[in-house]
């Protein structure tokens, strides 16, 4: 265990002026960065390695940690004033953020956004320099089997999300998962649909679907509903009422317990590697609609929607440390990215960390609380800023968002043909759409897909390919029992549509 | 045998390197040069190519750029170089094994093969090791494989095809009946080794800190050679089965490439290599040394890795 | 029930076929057969396939009221949608420096942008942003 004169000194670095400043330059980077559409958090991530390579390790670390932070309030932005969200857990922030903003109540929606965002980030840190010695164990005990139960859970919960038809959704769900598959197959790696395509070998990019699908096929469908007429690409209606442009303290204690329950969904998916913010955030919202008594309200602008959403994907963030620090398992590919700057600067992080360097760990946690603080300070401003951007001509905000999406996925993938890649995504998310299928369950779908594929084939090879083994995983019995009552429990509260209707297609 | 040709290979290619430094000093790329990784951000692959492009930058003065092109561990990579002009501004960084079993296994349907490709050197060779928690009922090899044919089988967790080819060779030559559990890495399979899912893994460096904390153990090398951390494991062919793995770091580009070009990329990628700074990120990345075989060498290895992986496929 | 043609009826036939087409020829062409796994290759992509083709099959027998939106807006997507293509294509040859004020200044055109002011920051002003600040500051290659 550390002592702690190391801990009162770690704090101590963190606190020093220089490192300060480090933090705070990180965070505005990540926030604004974060915030440009088609580049976003990981992205402001990798682009920021390279300049830590000639600091000391705290500053450079601290800086990295407060772009990763800054970058997770800057990725709600697009999600929210434009309905563009860049990564998949963003889309989950959107459902109720762009409505609020369309409403002609762009800051208030983004401050719920930064507030829950800084709240769920703040607890997870929190579980994170207090107990994350017992968790990390807690997290090796649920293994393969475990795991695949978990996934199952997952896709059962996102029942809760499927719309107007059960069959559709399904078929969303299959699409997603199909994608998935091209790549190459998890046990042997032969190359598995690529049609020549070599590039698709580790799978179709994860930008360029994300990115296509999510943010590009809107692009096209608010393109395709101008009528010639130039207005703001948002309006900041001036109702006279100075609510409409923040959030009192009186909504967000209401939301107190939707962002306690996606703090801790959050923190513990973020635990575990490799599950991610996606599932988290969409669990989260999935279950603050179906425990709301006015589920209808959701995705028209509730308030709770947001608070869900951002604190639950934000919470990953914090806990994606935990194996991270303790374990040296990145959780996500931002955590990866931040164990390339540990090793660049000689630390290799695993089970000796705390005690080779318990200063600077206790630096970064301090560097961490720091970080939250200047994301609420940053954010307050920036959001003004970004509304601000927002209300220009619709043509040249949509402009700039192609050509930035163009180059953002250029830069994450290596080439132009991930650009290709987003551009079939943009044309398929477009079709979905107009045909009622729902984008949100494809994306979900594609980006758990390998991780059940890996999961399903380990616990394969852990019960010798017989499944009767599975009454020695109780842990994962009890996520199967789960999983099977929140499906029934969520299908039983759908509003099932009269099923004589039907429409001939509009011409 | 083989370590002497390797040396032989090295010396060649310094000597070669120094036949035309002279010629090499006039030669630089026109425009920016590209060092593409065929990895993605925050492996060893990545963080050695990104130190790599920083040192020769700074030691050349070349405006030096370095990208990931990630896809099937470097095909996809390698696949866009075989296609280019060779104009010597586009260096691949990749990792031999991959692309060996790939040619290998499907080399019909791959747009490439090893003569595609003019070999500038090696940055390091990667310490392939099979280790096991410290409480293992087993030490070596061999009672590994006693211990397996005892319980009905044991889980490997592995993380890459070479490394599953490996241990097929044991089971078919003592009918070990270890069973693979496939995973996305050394990372998640020390974490189902910690977890106790699994009961041996394969891992290229990050398990030494696990060998100080008493966490883990050594059971074989998978490499030719044994390992300078813990020169008391033996390899797993001295363990009496014909087979082994060796994974080099290598730079190649496209074949055809002015030799002007690419004696001097050849220099200035050496030079790179034995600096102080890619030396310390090299043994803090992969745990290893800093190893250049230079071009002869890098060629000769990439050739005789191709026939070493027909003998992990059992052909 | 009536069977006339509706927007579900039709997608539930194409998924219908695509299920089909899927797991007799897509599939055993371009999934590899591997020796010894505990999960093969095609056996998640063909579970798929068959969920694929028995829903496309209910949404035919059970459509929905799903109503798809008017045709003009699909023609202009589609516009929209051949103009990015073009642009990337273009980009791909002649690179970013290039194809980008010109991909700029068509979608700011068929939005129905005619003040120079906009139209010149967005040919111009955007592209050379966009430049200054990936080539210039980060030093990373564009498109």
């Amino acid at each position: 265990m550390v002592d702690l004169a190391t801990i009162l000194a770690g704090f101590a670095d963190a606190f020093t002026l220089w490192n300060l400043l480090f933090v705070l330059f990180g965070v505005v980077v990540g926030q604004f960065v974060g915030a440009v559409p088609g580049i976003g958090p990981v992205m402001a991530m990798a682009i920021a390695i390279p300049f830590t390579f000639g600091l000391d390790p705290l500053p450079a670390i601290a800086f990295l940690v407060g772009v990763n932070k800054g970058g997770l309030v800057g990725g709600a932005v697009p999600a929210v004033l434009m309905n563009t969200p860049g990564t998949p857990d963003a889309a989950a922030t959107a459902m109720d953020g762009y409505p609020l903003a369309r409403d002609g109540k762009p800051l208030k929606a983004t401050k719920m956004a930064l507030f829950s965002s800084v709240t769920g980030d703040t607890f997870s840190d929190l579980v994170l320099i207090t107990v994350s010695a017992p968790l990390a164990v807690l997290a090796l005990r649920m293994g393969p089997v475990e795991v695949f139960a978990l996934m199952i859970f997952a896709f059962a919960v996102l029942s809760g999300l499927i719309g107007n038809s059960l069959i559709k959704g399904v078929i969303a769900a299959a699409l997603g998962l199909l994608c998935a598959m091209i790549g190459s197959d998890p046990e042997n790696y032969t190359p598995r649909l690529l049609f020549g395509y070599w590039e698709l070998f580790d799978g179709l990019p994860l930008a360029s679907v994300a990115i296509g699908m999510l943010a590009i096929s809107e692009i096209l469908r608010r393109l395709s509903q101008i009528q010639g007429e130039m207005k703001g690409a948002i309006e900041v209606r001036d109702t006279g009422d100075p609510n409409d442009r923040r959030v009192t303290w009186a909504e967000y204690w209401a939301c107190r317990f939707t962002m306690l329950r996606g703090a801790v969904i959050g923190t513990i998916l973020g635990a575990l590697p490799g599950i991610g913010s996606t599932a988290a955030a969409f669990m989260s919202y999935a279950t603050a609609k179906s425990t709301s008594k006015e589920p209808e309200t959701f995705g028209k602008g509730n308030l709770h929607g947001i608070a869900a959403a951002e604190s639950a994907n934000s919470a990953v963030v914090g806990s994606n440390l935990i194996p991270l620090l303790t374990l040296g398992i990145p959780g996500s590919v931002g955590a990866a990215l931040i164990i390339s700057a540990f090793m660049i600067h000689g630390i290799q992080p695993g089970p000796l960390l705390f005690q080779d360097q318990g200063r600077l760990i206790y630096g970064l946690f301090g560097a961490m609380i720091m970080a939250n603080i200047l994301n609420l300070w940053v954010g307050q401003a920036g959001l003004r800023f970004w509304v601000k951007v927002v209300s220009a001509p619709e043509s040249i905000i949509f402009a700039s968002a192609l050509l930035l999406c163009i180059v953002g996925v250029s830069m994450a993938t290596g080439g132009i043909f991930g650009v290709a890649v987003m551009l079939i995504f943009a044309g398929l998310g477009y079709l979905m759409t107009s045909y009622g299928y729902s984008v949100v369950i494809f994306i979900i779908s594609f980006f758990l897909g390998p991780r059940f594929e890996v999961s399903l084939s380990q616990s394969l090879a852990l019960m010798n390919g017989d499944w009767t083994q599975i009454v020695n995983y109780p842990i994962a019995l009890i996520l199967f029992v789960l999983a099977a009552v929140t499906t029934a429990w969520f299908l039983s509260r759908r509003t099932p549509e009269d099923p004589g209707a039907s429409v001939s297609i509009e011409d | 045998m083989k370590f002497g040709l390797k040396l032989a290979g090295a010396l060649a290619g310094a000597v070669l390197a120094l036949a035309s430094a002279v010629n090499a000093e006039e030669w630089k790329p026109s425009g920016t040069l590209k060092l593409q990784i065929g990895f993605g951000a925050g492996g060893s692959t990545d963080t050695i190519g990104r130190v790599i492009a920083k040192v020769m930058k700074d030691q050349t003065g070349w405006n030096i750029i370095a990208e990931n092109k990630t896809g099937g561990g470097g095909v996809a990579m390698f696949t866009g170089i075989s296609k280019m002009p060779p104009r010597g501004t586009v260096i691949g960084l990749g990792v031999n094994m991959p692309i060996m079993v790939n040619l290998v296994k499907r080399g019909d349907q791959l747009p490439f093969d090893l003569n595609s490709f003019d070999y500038l050197g090696t940055a390091s060779r990667a310490q392939l090791a099979l280790i096991a928690r410290a409480d293992a009922p087993f030490n070596t090899l061999a009672e590994m494989v006693e211990h397996s044919k005892e319980n009905d089988g044991l889980a490997i967790g592995f993380g890459a095809p070479p490394q599953k080819l490996l241990m097929e060779v044991v089971n078919r030559e003592a009918d070990a009946g270890f069973r693979f559990v496939s995973t996305k890495g050394e990372a998640e399979t020390q974490k189902l080794l910690l977890g106790g899912q699994v009961m041996a893994g394969f891992s290229s460096g990050t398990h030494i800190k696990y060998l100080e904390s008493g966490d883990f153990k050594m059971i074989a090398v998978a490499n030719d050679a044994r390992h300078d951390y813990s020169p008391e494991t033996p390899t797993v062919r001295e363990s009496g089965y014909g087979a082994y793995v060796d994974p080099y770091y290598f730079f190649a580009t496209t074949a055809g490439t002015d030799p002007a070009a690419l004696a001097a990329l050849t220099q200035a990628l050496d030079n790179a290599i034995n600096s102080d700074e890619v030396a310390k990120v090299i043994q803090n990345a992969a745990v290893s040394n800093p190893l250049n075989l230079g071009p002869e060498g890098t060629k000769k290895m990439m050739f005789d890795g191709v026939e070493n992986v027909k003998v992990l496929f059992g052909e | 029930m009536n069977m006339k043609t509706t927007a579900d009826r039709a997608t539930g036939g194409f998924f219908l076929l695509f299920g089909v087409l899927l797991y007799f020829v897509i599939i055993p062409k371009y999934v590899e057969v591997a020796d010894g796994a505990w999960l093969m290759p095609s056996t998640v992509p063909n579970a798929i396939a068959v969920v694929l083709s028995i829903c496309g099959a209910l949404l035919m027998l059970k459509p929905t009221a799903h109503r798809v939106q008017n045709t003009r807006e699909m023609m202009f997507a589609g516009l929209y949608f051949t103009l990015l293509a073009a642009g990337l294509l273009l980009m791909s040859y002649v690179g970013f420096v290039y194809a980008a004020p010109v991909l700029a200044l068509a979608v700011m055109l068929l939005i129905g942008e005619r003040r120079p002011f906009w139209l010149l920051l967005g040919v111009v002003g955007l592209p050379a942003g966009i430049w200054w600040l990936v080539a210039y500051v980060l030093e990373r290659a564009l498109p």
